[in-house]
């Protein structure tokens, strides 16, 4: 039941209202605003291991006023480090990844012609446009992008005298902000309503795939932290442009007593990492969706324990909000409160536990095929165990006392983010490719990018780990001001070498995406001979996604192998045979 | 000119990769086979690759890094609450690897030994409500005895009797660190940031009486086996106060007063044997705090009895260093 | 056989969410206010009368809205009733602005010298607070034209539903803030 109205390239391409194009763009922004973002950690990778040494490369990048003779400007250096992990947290990993795959995958999994709200997801995206502008314009401020990490902590980030980056860059970088903010509150809005209301007849809850009930939860938890984000960015910008005292107090800069009594930076802290913890879980949750489906598929195996899978996911979720005090154990908070936050912490090691072990579970005995996208989940697996193991750790505030800032966590939060949430993204670009575009990407450049791409990540973010039980702080210009860090240059040169190639590498991505979306081959019905029901719908997209009706599901979506049957999968539309019963 | 030059050598790089794959696509065309579906022959190369780099060699380099770059860190604390904490880390560290190394050859392993070959089916095993009890109850437990653990350490560092410390404050501000010591009444005076003028760097208060024979220093010296509590405060951003041979990491608020407690049990004399002439127990900053955040170092002298009273009587009261009536 | 969509049901769902995200926003900032309120240096103050109008300007708005729908539902005119719960909307919104000017009046500022986080919390929550409800005047207005133009019926009413929802929370949401304000 297509939509009879007269579609310019305008409705179609640009202020589209249909899901899968909604999806596109923000996977195409995504991708972008990733370049951009990975590029400037190569700038200050090389600062970091040649410090002080001359390379044109970064005038090129910069210009001479942020990299005069070639040698990287220590603001510019932690504008950088800003900027990298904000476009990385927000743009690329929520955005690019929730807002591609929630998008494009809910209403096509669930049999659902389109979202709740075509027009609040165009609105979605636009806004979500609006803020990328905002930021690109914050790089090209006189007086610097925000500078103050990507945690913008006051009053480093209120105060333009402490940092020129807190200057109109930070104006910005709150913009579009607050422009992100809303982009994700609408999204979420849709992903939740069209789960709950929009399935197809059949299609019960626990009908549902593991990755539609990860997207579901993550768009709940979005629209219980993010506001609260919204709330301590609002306060912030009353503290640097109204002259309140919320986060401010007793500071002298440049010689000059500021007016500000009363405010506290800790309160930022807590309403800041009350969204920020749950965010990490807001990137999490939707690898862990994806790459659910795709070990699946790729194992021709249900996946183990789907009820536990959910059970964990929704644990997780609930557990996510209470451990946001682990960011803050070294501020002087009372130890009782770091001990409840030590205890909820430690647990959420639990659930995720069961999750590795369900997805081992499901490669025992299985008949793994491996395509590039299978490659990436079980590099998943791989990053999300050492990522994770790390976190407990971490997550001890005993422990946290000496490791705090250091790269020891530098080198956990990359490698549960930058690279599992990263992998759990290639993972569904790559599996969901043929869906998109009605083409298949390059397999022998998938393979080459997924093991240049798993040996150079590995190699950037291990050696952190020593690194920061050396007592290396985060954040830091250079550290050649300390001789007790002088033996720590071969690590740091290793380092720098895989970060370059593990960068460049994922050029040979955007160059096989692009290229499949004009020459790849084009793909058959399912090439993947997966159960679930976007594989339904015809190849050459459509409104409406399906020409008649919606496909009526009968069985859950993890029947391949299933005894008895003719083939090893079962797609949810069949209907249960004379005899058989369901999972 | 160079970036023309860059700029045209990408596009040709590009022009070739394309044609690359044009003819590989137009070949398999030819030949009727589509070279992009993964075959059994995909199965066996990358399950092995898996089992090698993801396995043998990402667990021997993990080894290699232990052994080779493991001699980087820290070496063992130098305070009494330090010591708790290294074994601490010791127990976790163990169980983590022992974790990491049931779980990732297994991963590897299966990979490998369950890659599709000829055909051959999967098992159909969607549940087994036992092994996930299994899998949920054994890390309970184990996780709660590190949380025990690991919350009776903290609560010893956090809730000690701190009756019999030294009172030293140490004065965190862009880009230096300046301590205060509180002299014979183990009071330090009390400070505004208002009063923040001249030679009065830290805002002392010089009217209440406790402040007269507080002592203004740059360095740190303490004396081993005797307890001390640090106060720390910021004039401007957080900073945060680190001082990792201690174990002590604590933030500097402007507009809070924080503080940490411990007992140095290692002199700078005794380390410098141990670590090289050169060592030194080292502040650094370890929050963010501006453009010279990589350069905000104190230095902390643990040392003798009298080599601390010697120190110290060296240095001025406020009293007489301010030569004020306020 | 395909399930058709219950736009009713959908777009109602849309907007609790919505409102829900508004919750935990404010949620958040008056956790802020609690938390900072603890930490001493807390200026204490009584609320400006003018919020008293506020809150009854309010009340009898939603009142009034809320007969409006139940009009419609009766296939009877409620153009009057919704145009007279807009006038309260805006009477509300001119009692904030009073409110505020009152509060300067006794010494009470958002900013600058003599001013205290409870001030400025109390400005900065009722502002935003004024800042939803100019969104609730919005589709006031809308709804009040498209009800003299006689768009609403018993069976096509969705539009002032959806307004009459978000008023209605508006008006709760002022009622905890002024007892939050009053008594916390």
């Amino acid at each position: 039941m297509s939509e009879d109205h007269k579609e310019t390239f305008i409705t179609k391409y640009i202020f589209c209202q249909d899901h899968k194009m909604i999806a596109k763009q923000f996977l195409i922004t995504g991708m972008l605003m990733g370049i951009v973002g990975m590029v400037m950690s190569l700038l200050f990778r090389l600062q970091l291991s040649n410090p002080g040494e001359s390379f044109a490369v970064l005038e090129w990048f910069l210009g001479e006023k942020w990299a005069p003779d070639g040698v990287l400007d220590p603001n510019m250096y932690l504008a950088l480090v800003t900027m990298h992990g904000t476009i990385l947290v927000f743009w690329v990993l929520t955005a690019g990844l929730t807002g591609t795959f929630a998008n494009f995958l809910i209403p096509l999994q669930i049999g659902a012609r389109d979202m709740a709200s075509g027009f609040l997801n165009m609105l979605s995206y636009w806004f979500f446009f609006g803020a990328t502008i905002v930021m690109i314009c914050s790089l090209f401020v006189e007086s610097g992008p925000a500078s103050a990490g990507w945690t913008v902590y006051p009053p480093l980030s209120a105060l333009p005298e402490a940092i020129p980056g807190s200057g109109f860059g930070q104006d910005l970088w709150l913009v579009g902000m607050a422009l992100f903010i809303v982009s994700s509150l609408l999204g979420g809005l849709n992903y939740i309503v069209t789960v709950l209301n929009l399935r197809t007849l059949g299609m019960s809850m626990m009908r549902l795939p593991l990755t539609i009930w990860a997207l579901f939860i993550t768009a709940i938890i979005g629209v219980l932290s993010f506001p609260v984000l919204f709330a301590c960015a609002l306060l912030l910008i009353f503290d640097r442009s109204f002259g309140t005292s919320f986060y401010l107090s007793d500071i002298i800069l440049n010689g000059e007593a500021l007016h500000n009594t009363g405010g506290s930076p800790i309160l930022f802290e807590h309403l800041f990492w009350f969204l920020g913890h749950p965010e990490v879980y807001i990137i999490l949750l939707p690898a862990l969706g994806l790459v659910s489906e795709v070990i699946s598929v790729n194992s021709r195996k249900p996946i183990f324990g789907y009820k536990a899978m959910v059970g964990a996911l929704i644990a997780i979720a609930f557990l996510s909000f209470i451990v946001w005090g682990h960011h803050m154990f070294i501020t002087g908070m009372d130890p009782f409160l770091g001990s409840v936050f030590t205890f909820t912490t430690l647990l959420i090691a639990i659930p995720s536990g069961v999750k590795v072990f369900n997805y081992l579970t499901t490669l025992w005995k299985a008949s793994i095929r491996f395509t590039p996208a299978m490659l990436f989940a079980i590099g998943f697996i791989s990053t999300f165990i050492t990522g994770g193991l790390t976190g407990l750790v971490l997550g001890d505030s005993a422990l946290d006392i000496n490791v705090h800032d250091t790269y020891f966590v530098v080198g956990h939060f990359h490698i549960v983010m930058g690279i599992s949430a990263i992998y759990g993204m290639f993972a569904g670009v790559y599996h969901w490719f043929p869906k998109m575009y009605g083409r298949m990407m390059n397999k022998k450049l998938g393979y080459i990018h997924f093991w240049i791409t798993f040996i150079s990540a590995y190699g950037v973010f291990f050696p952190m780990h020593f690194l920061g039980l050396a007592g290396l702080p985060r954040r830091y210009y250079t550290n050649s001001e300390f001789p007790m860090f002088d033996n720590l240059t071969d690590i740091n040169d290793v380092i720098t070498f895989f970060a370059i190639i593990g960068g460049l590498i994922q050029l040979i991505f955007v160059f096989n995406f692009f290229y499949s979306i004009f020459k790849g081959r084009k793909t058959v019905q399912n090439p993947w001979k997966s159960n679930t029901l976007e594989w339904t719908a015809p190849i050459e997209r459509m409104h409406g996604n399906w020409p008649g009706e919606i496909p009526e599901v009968h069985r859950w979506a993890y029947d391949y192998s299933k005894p008895g049957a003719e083939e090893d999968f079962i797609a949810q539309n069949i209907p249960l045979k004379e005899g058989e019963t369901e999972h | 000119m160079t970036n023309i030059l860059i700029i045209v050598v990408v596009f040709l790089i590009v022009i070739t990769l394309v044609q690359l794959l044009r003819v590989g696509d137009l070949l398999s065309e030819i030949k009727n086979v589509d070279n992009n579906k993964v075959t059994d022959k995909d199965n066996n190369a990358q399950a092995f690759l898996f089992f090698m780099i993801g396995g043998v060699i990402y667990l021997a380099l993990v080894l290699w890094q232990f052994k080779y770059w493991g001699i980087h860190i820290l070496p063992p604390a130098s305070s009494v609450h330090g010591e708790t904490i290294d074994t601490l880390m010791d127990v976790t560290m163990s169980l983590i690897i022992f974790v990491f190394f049931i779980t990732q050859p297994l991963l590897a392993w299966f990979t490998y030994r369950y890659r599709r070959t000829k055909n051959k089916a999967a098992l159909y095993y969607p549940h087994n409500n036992k092994l996930e009890l299994i899998w949920t109850i054994v890390p309970t437990i184990v996780l709660t005895g590190i949380i025990l653990y690991g919350l009776s350490v903290w609560n010893n560092i956090t809730m000690s009797d701190n009756s019999e410390a030294t009172v030293v404050e140490v004065y965190a501000k862009q880009f230096n660190w300046t301590a205060r010591y509180s002299g014979d009444d183990n009071t330090l005076g009390k400070a505004d940031f208002r009063k923040v003028k001249g030679a009065n760097v830290l805002g002392v208060n010089m009217e209440d009486p406790f402040s007269k024979d507080d002592k203004i220093t740059n360095e740190v010296h303490l004396v081993v086996n005797k307890p001390v509590l640090l106060i720390f405060r910021s004039q401007d951003v957080i900073h945060s106060a680190f001082l990792p041979h201690f174990r002590v990491q604590m933030n500097c608020v402007p507009g809070m007063i924080t503080q940490f407690a411990f007992t140095p049990n290692q002199t700078t004399a005794e380390m410098k044997i141990q670590e090289g002439e050169d060592f030194e127990f080292t502040l650094l900053c370890n929050k963010i705090c501006g453009i010279a955040h990589y350069n905000m170092q104190m230095k902390f002298i643990v040392e003798t009895q009298e080599e601390y009273d010697a120190w110290l009587a060296s240095k001025a009261n406020l009293s007489e260093k301010l030569l004020t009536s306020k | 056989m395909e399930l058709t969509i219950n736009k009713n049901k959908t777009s109602k769902q849309l907007l609790w969410i919505g409102i829900v995200a508004i919750i935990m926003f404010f949620a958040g900032l008056t956790s802020a206010y609690v938390v900072r309120k603890a930490e001493g240096n807390w200026l204490e103050f009584v609320m400006p009368s003018w919020f008293l109008l506020s809150t009854i300007a309010i009340i009898i708005s939603s009142i009034l809205l809320w007969i409006s729908v139940k009009r419609i539902k009766a296939d009877k005119h409620s153009f009057i009733f919704i145009f007279i719960t807009l006038l309260l909307g805006i009477l509300f919104s001119y009692s904030q602005i009073q409110g505020w000017q009152q509060l300067v009046s006794e010494g009470i500022y958002l900013t600058g010298e003599g001013s205290n986080p409870s001030g400025s919390f109390l400005y900065v929550i009722t502002l935003l607070h004024l800042l939803h409800l100019a969104g609730g005047l919005i589709t006031l207005g809308v709804s009040t034209i498209n009800a003299k133009k006689g768009k609403y019926t018993s069976s096509n009413y969705l539009g002032i539903e959806l307004t009459s929802i978000y008023w209605h929370f508006l008006g709760v949401l002022w009622i905890y803030l002024f007892l939050f304000f009053q008594y916390i």
